[in-house]
Protein backbone atom coordinates (compact mmCIF):
# COMPACT_ATOMS: atom_id res chain seq x y z
CA UNK A 1 0.00 0.00 0.00
CA UNK A 2 2.79 2.43 0.91
CA UNK A 3 5.21 1.31 -1.81
CA UNK A 4 6.89 4.27 -3.46
CA UNK A 5 5.68 4.98 -7.00
CA UNK A 6 8.49 4.53 -9.49
CA UNK A 7 8.46 6.05 -12.99
CA UNK A 8 8.44 2.49 -14.36
CA UNK A 9 5.05 1.92 -12.71
CA UNK A 10 3.43 4.14 -15.32
CA UNK A 11 2.84 2.07 -18.42
CA UNK A 12 3.84 4.30 -21.39
CA UNK A 13 1.56 2.40 -23.77
CA UNK A 14 -1.60 3.10 -21.75
CA UNK A 15 -0.45 6.48 -20.46
CA UNK A 16 -1.03 8.13 -23.85
CA UNK A 17 -4.46 9.82 -23.71
CA UNK A 18 -6.13 8.27 -26.76
CA UNK A 19 -4.84 4.79 -25.95
CA UNK A 20 -6.03 5.19 -22.36
CA UNK A 21 -9.46 6.17 -23.69
CA UNK A 22 -9.61 3.11 -25.95
CA UNK A 23 -8.60 0.76 -23.15
CA UNK A 24 -11.05 2.42 -20.70
CA UNK A 25 -13.96 1.96 -23.10
CA UNK A 26 -13.01 -1.65 -23.81
CA UNK A 27 -12.71 -2.33 -20.10
CA UNK A 28 -16.49 -1.79 -19.80
CA UNK A 29 -17.76 -3.48 -22.96
CA UNK A 30 -16.44 -6.96 -23.75
CA UNK A 31 -16.27 -6.04 -27.42
CA UNK A 32 -16.81 -2.86 -29.40
CA UNK A 33 -16.91 -2.21 -33.11
CA UNK A 34 -14.59 0.33 -34.69
CA UNK A 35 -17.52 2.70 -35.29
CA UNK A 36 -18.85 2.37 -31.75
CA UNK A 37 -15.45 3.25 -30.36
CA UNK A 38 -15.12 6.14 -32.79
CA UNK A 39 -18.52 7.51 -31.70
CA UNK A 40 -17.88 6.98 -28.02
CA UNK A 41 -14.47 8.61 -28.02
CA UNK A 42 -15.07 11.23 -30.73
CA UNK A 43 -11.98 10.18 -32.70
CA UNK A 44 -11.17 10.27 -36.39
CA UNK A 45 -10.70 7.03 -38.34
CA UNK A 46 -6.96 7.58 -38.69
CA UNK A 47 -6.39 8.48 -35.06
CA UNK A 48 -8.32 5.50 -33.73
CA UNK A 49 -6.73 3.17 -36.24
CA UNK A 50 -3.16 4.25 -35.42
CA UNK A 51 -3.58 3.99 -31.65
CA UNK A 52 -5.49 0.71 -31.88
CA UNK A 53 -2.60 -0.74 -33.87
CA UNK A 54 -0.14 0.36 -31.16
CA UNK A 55 -2.28 -1.32 -28.52
CA UNK A 56 -2.54 -4.45 -30.63
CA UNK A 57 1.24 -4.57 -31.07
CA UNK A 58 1.64 -4.29 -27.31
CA UNK A 59 -0.72 -7.26 -26.97
CA UNK A 60 -3.30 -5.21 -25.06
CA UNK A 61 -6.17 -5.52 -27.52
CA UNK A 62 -7.29 -7.96 -30.18
CA UNK A 63 -8.60 -6.62 -33.48
CA UNK A 64 -10.87 -8.90 -35.47
CA UNK A 65 -11.69 -8.01 -39.05
CA UNK A 66 -14.70 -9.77 -40.55
CA UNK A 67 -17.51 -8.93 -42.95
CA UNK A 68 -21.16 -8.17 -42.33
CA UNK A 69 -22.70 -8.70 -45.71
CA UNK A 70 -20.30 -6.94 -48.05
CA UNK A 71 -19.08 -4.42 -45.52
CA UNK A 72 -15.93 -4.84 -43.48
CA UNK A 73 -16.66 -5.14 -39.78
CA UNK A 74 -13.89 -4.50 -37.30
CA UNK A 75 -14.24 -5.27 -33.62
CA UNK A 76 -11.84 -4.77 -30.75
CA UNK A 77 -11.59 -6.42 -27.38
CA UNK A 78 -9.25 -6.14 -24.44
CA UNK A 79 -6.91 -9.10 -23.92
CA UNK A 80 -6.09 -10.51 -20.48
CA UNK A 81 -2.71 -8.75 -20.70
CA UNK A 82 -4.44 -5.48 -21.56
CA UNK A 83 -6.92 -5.84 -18.73
CA UNK A 84 -4.12 -6.49 -16.25
CA UNK A 85 -2.14 -3.49 -17.59
CA UNK A 86 -5.23 -1.29 -17.23
CA UNK A 87 -5.82 -2.56 -13.69
CA UNK A 88 -2.20 -1.79 -12.76
CA UNK A 89 -2.40 1.67 -14.33
CA UNK A 90 -5.60 2.52 -12.41
CA UNK A 91 -3.99 1.19 -9.22
CA UNK A 92 -0.98 3.45 -9.80
CA UNK A 93 -3.26 6.44 -10.29
CA UNK A 94 -5.14 5.55 -7.12
CA UNK A 95 -1.90 5.37 -5.13
CA UNK A 96 -0.77 8.75 -6.47
CA UNK A 97 -4.10 10.32 -5.52
CA UNK A 98 -3.89 8.83 -2.01
CA UNK A 99 -0.31 10.03 -1.57
CA UNK A 100 -1.30 13.51 -2.74
CA UNK A 101 -4.20 13.56 -0.28
CA UNK A 102 -1.89 12.41 2.54
CA UNK A 103 0.63 15.11 1.65
CA UNK A 104 -2.09 17.75 1.85
CA UNK A 105 -3.26 16.46 5.25
CA UNK A 106 0.25 16.59 6.76
CA UNK A 107 0.79 19.56 9.12
CA UNK A 108 3.23 22.12 7.76
CA UNK B 1 2.74 12.84 -13.32
CA UNK B 2 1.59 14.67 -10.18
CA UNK B 3 -1.39 14.18 -7.87
CA UNK B 4 -3.61 16.61 -9.82
CA UNK B 5 -2.95 14.93 -13.15
CA UNK B 6 -3.58 11.51 -11.63
CA UNK B 7 -6.95 12.77 -10.40
CA UNK B 8 -7.78 14.26 -13.81
CA UNK B 9 -6.84 10.98 -15.51
CA UNK B 10 -9.01 8.99 -13.11
CA UNK B 11 -12.00 11.27 -13.83
CA UNK B 12 -11.37 10.93 -17.57
CA UNK B 13 -11.33 7.13 -17.29
CA UNK B 14 -14.60 7.21 -15.34
CA UNK B 15 -16.21 9.54 -17.91
CA UNK B 16 -15.19 7.33 -20.84
CA UNK B 17 -16.39 4.18 -19.12
CA UNK B 18 -19.77 5.81 -18.51
CA UNK B 19 -20.06 6.93 -22.13
CA UNK B 20 -19.08 3.48 -23.38
CA UNK B 21 -21.69 1.84 -21.15
CA UNK B 22 -24.50 4.10 -22.32
CA UNK B 23 -23.63 3.88 -26.00
CA UNK B 24 -23.39 0.12 -25.77
CA UNK B 25 -26.86 -0.30 -24.26
CA UNK B 26 -28.56 2.35 -26.41
CA UNK B 27 -31.42 0.42 -28.07
CA UNK B 28 -32.22 1.33 -31.66
CA UNK B 29 -35.10 -1.14 -31.92
CA UNK B 30 -37.15 0.45 -29.15
CA UNK B 31 -36.73 3.90 -30.71
CA UNK B 32 -38.13 2.54 -34.00
CA UNK B 33 -40.95 0.74 -32.18
CA UNK B 34 -41.78 3.90 -30.21
CA UNK B 35 -41.77 5.96 -33.41
CA UNK B 36 -44.09 3.50 -35.14
CA UNK B 37 -46.48 3.51 -32.17
CA UNK B 38 -46.59 7.32 -32.31
CA UNK B 39 -47.29 7.27 -36.05
CA UNK B 40 -50.11 4.79 -35.39
CA UNK B 41 -51.44 7.07 -32.63
CA UNK B 42 -51.36 10.05 -34.97
CA UNK B 43 -53.25 8.10 -37.63
CA UNK B 44 -55.93 6.94 -35.15
CA UNK B 45 -56.24 10.51 -33.79
CA UNK B 46 -56.67 11.85 -37.32
CA UNK B 47 -59.35 9.26 -38.13
CA UNK B 48 -61.10 9.99 -34.83
CA UNK B 49 -61.13 13.74 -35.48
CA UNK B 50 -62.08 13.18 -39.10
CA UNK B 51 -65.17 11.21 -38.09
CA UNK B 52 -66.77 14.23 -36.37
CA UNK B 53 -69.88 15.42 -38.22
CA UNK B 54 -69.63 19.17 -37.71
CA UNK B 55 -66.01 19.85 -36.80
CA UNK B 56 -64.89 23.20 -35.37
CA UNK B 57 -61.23 22.43 -36.02
CA UNK B 58 -59.20 20.75 -38.75
CA UNK B 59 -58.61 17.01 -38.15
CA UNK B 60 -54.83 17.60 -37.87
CA UNK B 61 -55.38 19.95 -34.91
CA UNK B 62 -55.36 18.42 -31.42
CA UNK B 63 -57.96 21.04 -30.45
CA UNK B 64 -60.37 18.76 -32.35
CA UNK B 65 -60.44 16.84 -29.08
CA UNK B 66 -63.10 19.40 -28.07
CA UNK B 67 -65.34 18.13 -30.89
CA UNK B 68 -65.29 14.56 -29.57
CA UNK B 69 -67.82 13.03 -27.21
CA UNK B 70 -66.71 12.39 -23.62
CA UNK B 71 -66.07 8.73 -24.46
CA UNK B 72 -64.04 9.76 -27.50
CA UNK B 73 -61.99 12.14 -25.36
CA UNK B 74 -61.32 9.44 -22.78
CA UNK B 75 -60.36 6.91 -25.49
CA UNK B 76 -58.01 9.51 -27.03
CA UNK B 77 -56.28 10.19 -23.69
CA UNK B 78 -56.01 6.48 -22.80
CA UNK B 79 -54.52 5.69 -26.21
CA UNK B 80 -51.78 8.32 -25.89
CA UNK B 81 -51.11 7.28 -22.29
CA UNK B 82 -50.65 3.66 -23.44
CA UNK B 83 -48.37 4.76 -26.27
CA UNK B 84 -46.21 6.63 -23.75
CA UNK B 85 -46.08 3.70 -21.32
CA UNK B 86 -45.51 1.23 -24.19
CA UNK B 87 -42.58 3.31 -25.47
CA UNK B 88 -41.04 3.47 -22.01
CA UNK B 89 -41.46 -0.28 -21.39
CA UNK B 90 -39.93 -1.09 -24.80
CA UNK B 91 -37.01 1.24 -24.08
CA UNK B 92 -36.24 -0.39 -20.72
CA UNK B 93 -36.75 -3.92 -22.06
CA UNK B 94 -34.49 -3.51 -25.08
CA UNK B 95 -31.82 -1.63 -23.08
CA UNK B 96 -31.73 -4.54 -20.63
CA UNK B 97 -31.53 -7.07 -23.47
CA UNK B 98 -28.72 -5.13 -25.11
CA UNK B 99 -26.85 -4.83 -21.81
CA UNK B 100 -27.26 -8.55 -21.15
CA UNK B 101 -25.98 -9.35 -24.63
CA UNK B 102 -22.94 -7.15 -24.01
CA UNK B 103 -22.39 -8.54 -20.53
CA UNK B 104 -22.66 -5.17 -18.77
CA UNK B 105 -24.92 -3.83 -16.05
CA UNK B 106 -27.91 -1.80 -17.26
CA UNK B 107 -28.21 -0.28 -13.81
CA UNK B 108 -24.79 1.36 -13.75
CA UNK B 109 -24.15 4.94 -12.65
CA UNK B 110 -24.30 6.32 -16.19
CA UNK B 111 -27.63 4.63 -16.98
CA UNK B 112 -29.05 6.03 -13.74
CA UNK B 113 -27.73 9.51 -14.56
CA UNK B 114 -29.34 9.34 -17.99
CA UNK B 115 -32.63 8.10 -16.52
CA UNK B 116 -32.73 10.82 -13.87
CA UNK B 117 -31.88 13.46 -16.49
CA UNK B 118 -34.85 12.46 -18.59
CA UNK B 119 -37.37 12.03 -15.76
CA UNK B 120 -37.90 15.65 -14.58
CA UNK B 121 -38.83 16.90 -18.05
CA UNK B 122 -41.29 14.05 -18.57
CA UNK B 123 -42.87 14.60 -15.13
CA UNK B 124 -43.25 18.33 -15.77
CA UNK B 125 -44.80 17.59 -19.19
CA UNK B 126 -47.25 15.19 -17.54
CA UNK B 127 -48.22 17.78 -14.90
CA UNK B 128 -48.75 20.44 -17.59
CA UNK B 129 -50.81 18.02 -19.70
CA UNK B 130 -53.09 17.29 -16.75
CA UNK B 131 -53.31 21.02 -16.03
CA UNK B 132 -54.23 21.77 -19.67
CA UNK B 133 -56.84 19.01 -19.84
CA UNK B 134 -58.27 19.40 -16.33
CA UNK B 135 -60.50 22.53 -16.61
CA UNK B 136 -64.24 21.92 -16.86
CA UNK B 137 -64.24 24.00 -20.01
CA UNK B 138 -61.15 23.06 -22.04
CA UNK B 139 -59.69 25.80 -24.17
CA UNK B 140 -58.35 25.01 -27.67
CA UNK B 141 -55.12 26.97 -27.23
CA UNK B 142 -54.17 25.04 -24.10
CA UNK B 143 -54.76 21.73 -25.86
CA UNK B 144 -52.63 22.95 -28.76
CA UNK B 145 -49.80 23.66 -26.29
CA UNK B 146 -49.60 20.06 -25.11
CA UNK B 147 -47.68 18.66 -28.11
CA UNK B 148 -45.01 21.41 -28.27
CA UNK B 149 -44.59 21.34 -24.48
CA UNK B 150 -43.88 17.59 -24.69
CA UNK B 151 -41.44 18.12 -27.55
CA UNK B 152 -39.48 20.80 -25.71
CA UNK B 153 -39.39 19.08 -22.30
CA UNK B 154 -38.68 15.63 -23.72
CA UNK B 155 -36.00 17.18 -25.95
CA UNK B 156 -34.41 18.88 -22.94
CA UNK B 157 -34.39 15.56 -21.07
CA UNK B 158 -32.89 13.64 -24.00
CA UNK B 159 -30.25 16.35 -24.50
CA UNK B 160 -29.28 16.28 -20.82
CA UNK B 161 -29.22 12.47 -20.78
CA UNK B 162 -26.97 12.64 -23.84
CA UNK B 163 -24.41 14.63 -21.86
CA UNK B 164 -23.46 11.32 -20.23
CA UNK B 165 -23.20 9.53 -23.56
CA UNK B 166 -22.25 10.19 -27.15
CA UNK B 167 -23.37 12.96 -29.52
CA UNK B 168 -26.33 11.17 -31.15
CA UNK B 169 -28.84 11.57 -28.24
CA UNK B 170 -27.82 15.21 -27.82
CA UNK B 171 -28.58 15.81 -31.50
CA UNK B 172 -31.96 14.10 -31.06
CA UNK B 173 -32.66 16.30 -28.02
CA UNK B 174 -31.81 19.46 -29.94
CA UNK B 175 -34.04 18.37 -32.83
CA UNK B 176 -36.97 17.91 -30.41
CA UNK B 177 -36.40 21.32 -28.81
CA UNK B 178 -36.25 22.97 -32.26
CA UNK B 179 -39.43 21.13 -33.32
CA UNK B 180 -41.17 22.22 -30.10
CA UNK B 181 -40.17 25.87 -30.50
CA UNK B 182 -41.28 25.90 -34.15
CA UNK B 183 -44.51 24.12 -33.28
CA UNK B 184 -45.48 26.44 -30.41
CA UNK B 185 -44.54 29.53 -32.43
CA UNK B 186 -46.02 28.80 -35.84
CA UNK B 187 -47.62 25.37 -36.12
CA UNK B 188 -49.99 25.06 -33.16
CA UNK B 189 -52.86 24.00 -35.39
CA UNK B 190 -50.85 21.23 -37.03
CA UNK B 191 -50.32 19.15 -33.88
CA UNK B 192 -50.80 15.74 -35.45
CA UNK B 193 -48.29 16.47 -38.19
CA UNK B 194 -45.65 17.90 -35.84
CA UNK B 195 -46.04 14.99 -33.41
CA UNK B 196 -45.79 12.48 -36.28
CA UNK B 197 -42.65 14.24 -37.50
CA UNK B 198 -40.96 14.57 -34.12
CA UNK B 199 -42.01 11.71 -31.83
CA UNK B 200 -42.64 9.48 -34.85
CA UNK B 201 -40.03 10.11 -37.52
CA UNK B 202 -37.25 11.53 -35.31
CA UNK B 203 -37.38 8.36 -33.19
CA UNK B 204 -37.40 6.10 -36.24
CA UNK B 205 -34.48 8.00 -37.79
CA UNK B 206 -32.57 7.82 -34.50
CA UNK B 207 -33.22 4.10 -34.13
CA UNK B 208 -32.09 3.42 -37.69
CA UNK B 209 -28.96 5.48 -37.09
CA UNK B 210 -28.08 3.54 -33.92
CA UNK B 211 -28.67 0.20 -35.65
CA UNK B 212 -26.72 1.30 -38.70
CA UNK B 213 -23.76 2.48 -36.60
CA UNK B 214 -23.74 -0.77 -34.70
CA UNK B 215 -23.95 -2.94 -37.81
CA UNK B 216 -21.70 -0.84 -39.98
CA UNK B 217 -18.17 -1.94 -39.48
CA UNK B 218 -15.23 0.29 -40.13
CA UNK B 219 -13.01 1.93 -42.61
CA UNK B 220 -9.87 0.18 -41.44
Amino acid sequence: MNDPIKPDDIDPVIHERVRLAIVSALAVAPEMSFNDLKSTLGLSDGNLSAHATSLQMAGYIEIAKTFKGRRPYTTMRLTAVGREAFRRYVETLRKMIEKGAEAMDEPK
Amino acid sequence: MDHGEAQARMQEIQRIMERATLWTILPGTSAILGGLMVLGGCLVSFLLFHSVDYPSFAPIDFASLLDLSLNGQIAFCVMWFLIGVGGLVAEIHFAQLQAKRQGISPKGRSAKLAFFSLTPGVVVAMVLTIKFLAPTVMRPQEIQYIAPVWMMLYGTGVYTAGLFSVRAPRTLGKAFIAAGVTSISFLQQYGIITVALSFGLFHIAFGLYVIHRRRAGSST
